[in-house]
C-alpha cells in the first residue's frame, strides 16, 4: 500500500517533470538571465526573442509532427530557403503578396509530400535519406534559379508578415500562436493526430488498427513542408530578401528544439507546447548571450550543452520511473 | 600590456564608474563592432585594430560579435536588434547582407543610434559615414597584374564570395572592367565559394578539372586563395597558375614569399577597424564623422611582400 502511494507519487512527479520541466527550465533561464541583464526583461527584448525565435518555431512545429512518427526530416531548412526564393520570385512577377504566400506554402507542401512519397512508396530504408536528398534537391534549386544572388525589396504587404505588428506583437508571433493552437488542436482533437502518435509508437501496431500509415505519413511531411514555407515567409519578409542560402543548417536547429522541448526520438511522444518551449529556450539562450556580448561561438557550444542535457534529465527520469 | 598597469586603468575605471554612478548621469559610452564572422585572420586583425582604437578611449565600453559564419546574415540581424533594444550609443556594422540588413539598420535610426558602415557599403541613406577600402579599384589592380604575369593572353577564373554583397560585387567587376579591355584573355565565371577556404579548394578543383588550360585565377578574398593553393598544390600545378588573392592575410603573404600565390591586394584590416571605431566613437559623443574613409589598397607581390609579414 505504501510502495504503491509512493510510486504514484514518483509517477505523478515524473510525469510533471516530463511536461513541465522544459517550461520550468525556460522561466530558470529568464530569472537567471534578468539577473545577468538589466535589459532581458525588458518587454521590447521579450518581443525580440519572440520575433528571432519565429522561424526556428515554424520550422520546429513540422518537425515535430514528424519526429512523433519516429521519422527526421533534414529538408526543412533548405525547403525555406527554396520557398523564400521562390515566394520573391512571385512577388517580382508582379503578384499580389496573397499569391505569393499562397505558392509559397503550395510549393513547400508538395516538397515536404515528395519526402513523405519517396519515404512510403519507395521504400527507402529511413526517413533520413529522401530527406537528405530533399535537403540537397531544394538547396541547389534555390541556388540554381537565382544564380547564387538574393531577390530583394519586396512590397510591403508581404514584408507584414515577418516585420510588421499588431498593435506591439510582431506579426511573425501571431503566426507562430496561430500555428501552434491549430496544429496542437489537430494533434490531439483529431483522429488524424492520434493516428500519427500511433504510428510513432508502433507503426506495425497502428497497420494492424486500420490506421493507413502511408498516407498519413505522407501527409505529416507534407505539413513540414508547409511549415518551413510558413518560416520562409516570415524570414523573407523580415529581411526584406528572398536569399539562397537562407535557413543553411536551421534543420539541426528545428531538430533541437523538439528534442529539448521533450519529443522522443523513437517516436510517440512530444506536445506543441513542448516545442515551443524548446525553440523559445533556444531563442533566449541566443538573445540573453547577444545582450551579454558573448560570441556567436559560445552561444553554440551554450546549446549543444543544452540539448544534451535535456535529453540527460529526460533518460534519468525515465529510469527512476522504471524502478 | 603588464598586469600591474592593466589592475591599475581597471581601479581607474572602477573609480571613474563609481563616481559617475553617484552623480547619476554620465554613464559610459557603449560602441559595438558587428561583422560578418570572426572566422579568418582578416575579421581577427580588424577586431585587434577596433580595439586599439577603443582602448585609447576608457571612457567607451568596447565589443565586437559576429554570427558564426559570413552566410547567417539572419543572425547578424538578431545581433543587432538585440544592441539596438540596449540602446547603445553607437554602432559600426560590417553588413552580412546588403538588403538583408538594411532594415534593421533603418531601426537603429529611429532608436536615435547612429550607424557607421564598414568594410562592406550598402547603398543605405540613412548611415553616418563609410570606412573602407575602393574595393572596384583593388579588384582592377589584381586583375590588371593578373594580365601582365600572363602576357595577356589565355583563361582567367574568378572564384568570389557571397552573391550580391558590394565587397564581393566591386572586386569583381574592377576586375572585370580590366579582363573586358584585354581581348587576349578569356574570362571564366565559377561558382560563388562563400569567402570560405574549403569551398574555395572545390571551386578551384573544378577549374582544374573543366579547364586544363587555365593561366590564372582571381580569387576575391585570402581564404578562397588559400584553398584554392591546396588544389593547385595537389594537383602539382604550383608555380603554374597565376593565383592572386584579396586581403593579405599573414598566410595569404607567406604563401606568396613561398610562391604558391603570386599576388594578394593588401586591406590594411587594423586600419580599417581602428579607422572605423575611431569615426564611431566620434560619433557616439555627437561629434562629426567623416563620410568616406578610404583604407587604400596595394598589390602586394614577393617585392614588397616583407612590410605585410608582421
Amino acid at each position: 500500500m505504501k510502495t504503491a502511494a509512493r510510486s504514484l507519487w514518483a509517477r505523478t512527479l515524473s510525469e510533471a517533470l516530463r511536461r513541465f520541466g522544459p517550461l520550468a527550465a525556460l522561466l530558470l533561464m529568464c530569472a537567471a538571465l534578468s539577473l545577468l541583464s538589466e535589459h532581458f526583461l525588458a518587454l521590447d527584448n521579450l518581443l525580440n526573442v519572440f520575433r528571432q525565435s519565429a522561424v526556428n518555431a515554424l520550422l520546429s512545429l513540422g518537425q515535430l509532427l514528424v519526429i512523433i512518427t519516429a521519422g527526421i526530416d533534414l529538408s526543412v531548412g533548405s525547403i525555406l530557403g527554396l520557398c523564400c526564393v521562390l515566394a520573391a520570385l512571385v512577388l517580382k512577377a508582379g503578384a499580389p503578396w496573397w499569391l505569393a504566400i499562397l505558392a509559397a506554402l503550395a510549393a513547400g507542401a508538395a516538397l515536404g509530400a515528395i519526402n513523405g512519397l519517396l519515404f512510403t512508396k519507395l521504400r527507402l530504408p529511413h526517413p533520413f535519406i529522401p530527406t537528405l536528398g530533399m535537403m540537397n534537391v531544394a538547396r541547389g534549386l534555390a541556388l540554381v534559379i537565382t544564380g547564387g544572388f538574393p531577390i530583394s525589396e519586396l512590397p510591403g504587404g508581404f514584408r507584414y508578415w515577418g516585420a510588421g505588428a499588431v498593435v506591439r506583437i510582431p506579426a511573425p508571433v501571431l503566426v507562430v500562436v496561430c500555428a501552434c493552437v491549430l496544429l496542437h488542436l489537430f494533434l490531439t482533437r483529431t483522429t488524424l493526430g492520434r493516428d500519427i502518435y500511433a504510428i510513432g509508437g508502433n507503426r506495425q501496431a497502428a497497420l494492424l488498427s486500420g490506421v493507413p500509415v502511408d498516407r498519413r505519413l505522407i501527409m505529416v511531411y507534407a505539413i513540414s513542408g508547409a511549415l518551413a514555407a510558413a518560416g520562409a515567409v516570415v524570414l523573407a519578409g523580415r529581411m526584406n530578401s528572398g536569399f539562397p542560402l537562407a535557413g543553411v543548417g536551421a534543420e539541426l536547429d528545428s531538430i533541437a528544439a523538439v528534442i529539448i522541448g521533450g519529443a522522443s526520438f523513437f517516436g510517440g511522444v512530444g506536445t506543441v507546447l513542448g516545442t515551443l518551449v524548446g525553440a523559445l529556450i533556444m531563442g533566449v539562450l541566443r538573445n540573453g548571450l547577444n545582450l551579454m556580448n558573448v560570441s556567436a561561438y559560445w552561444q553554440t557550444v551554450v546549446i549543444g550543452a543544452v540539448i544534451v542535457a535535456a535529453v540527460w534529465v529526460d533518460v534519468v527520469r525515465q529510469r527512476a520511473m522504471r524502478r | 600590456m603588464d598586469l600591474r598597469r592593466r589592475a591599475a586603468l581597471l581601479a581607474a575605471a572602477a573609480l571613474v564608474a563609481g563616481g559617475c554612478s553617484r552623480n547619476g548621469g554620465a554613464k559610459k559610452l557603449e560602441v559595438v563592432l558587428v561583422v560578418k564572422a570572426l572566422d579568418s585572420e582578416w575579421w581577427q586583425r580588424v577586431k585587434a585594430g577596433a580595439e586599439t582604437a577603443a582602448r585609447a578611449n576608457p571612457d567607451v565600453n568596447f565589443a565586437v560579435l559576429a554570427p558564426e559564419r559570413e552566410i547567417n546574415i539572419d543572425q547578424q540581424v538578431g545581433i543587432l536588434e538585440d544592441q539596438i533594444l540596449k540602446k547603445v550609443s553607437a554602432l559600426a556594422v560590417a553588413p552580412a547582407g546588403v538588403s538583408e540588413v538594411v532594415p534593421v539598420l533603418e531601426k537603429a535610426k529611429a532608436a536615435g543610434i547612429p550607424v557607421l558602415i564598414m568594410d562592406t557599403d550598402v547603398p543605405w541613406p540613412g548611415k553616418l559615414g563609410f570606412v573602407g577600402i575602393d574595393n572596384r579599384l583593388g579588384g582592377r589592380l589584381a586583375c590588371e597584374y593578373i594580365v601582365r604575369a600572363i602576357g595577356g593572353k589565355g583563361k582567367v577564373a574568378v572564384i568570389r564570395g557571397v552573391l550580391g554583397v558590394a565587397t564581393q560585387d566591386d572586386r569583381l567587376a574592377g576586375c572585370r572592367e580590366v579582363l573586358a579591355q584585354t581581348p587576349g584573355v578569356q574570362y571564366l565565371p565559377a561558382q560563388p565559394a562563400n569567402s570560405e577556404r574549403a569551398l574555395g579548394m572545390t571551386v578551384m578543383e573544378n577549374l582544374l578539372t573543366s579547364h586544363p588550360d587555365l593561366r590564372a585565377v582571381f580569387a576575391t578574398n585570402d581564404q578562397m586563395a588559400l584553398g584554392a593553393v591546396e588544389a593547385i598544390a595537389a594537383r602539382n600545378l604550383a608555380g603554374k597558375i597565376v593565383l592572386v588573392g584579396f586581403d593579405a592575410t599573414r598566410e595569404a603573404v607567406r604563401a606568396v614569399v613561398a610562391g604558391q600565390m603570386s599576388a594578394t591586394m593588401a586591406g590594411h584590416p587594423e586600419r580599417l577597424g581602428r579607422r572605423s571605431i575611431e569615426e564611431t566613437i566620434k560619433a557616439a559623443r555627437g561629434q562629426p564623422v567623416e563620410k568616406y574613409v578610404d583604407i587604400g589598397t596595394v598589390l602586394v607581390t614577393k617585392e614588397n611582400a616583407n612590410e605585410y609579414l608582421h
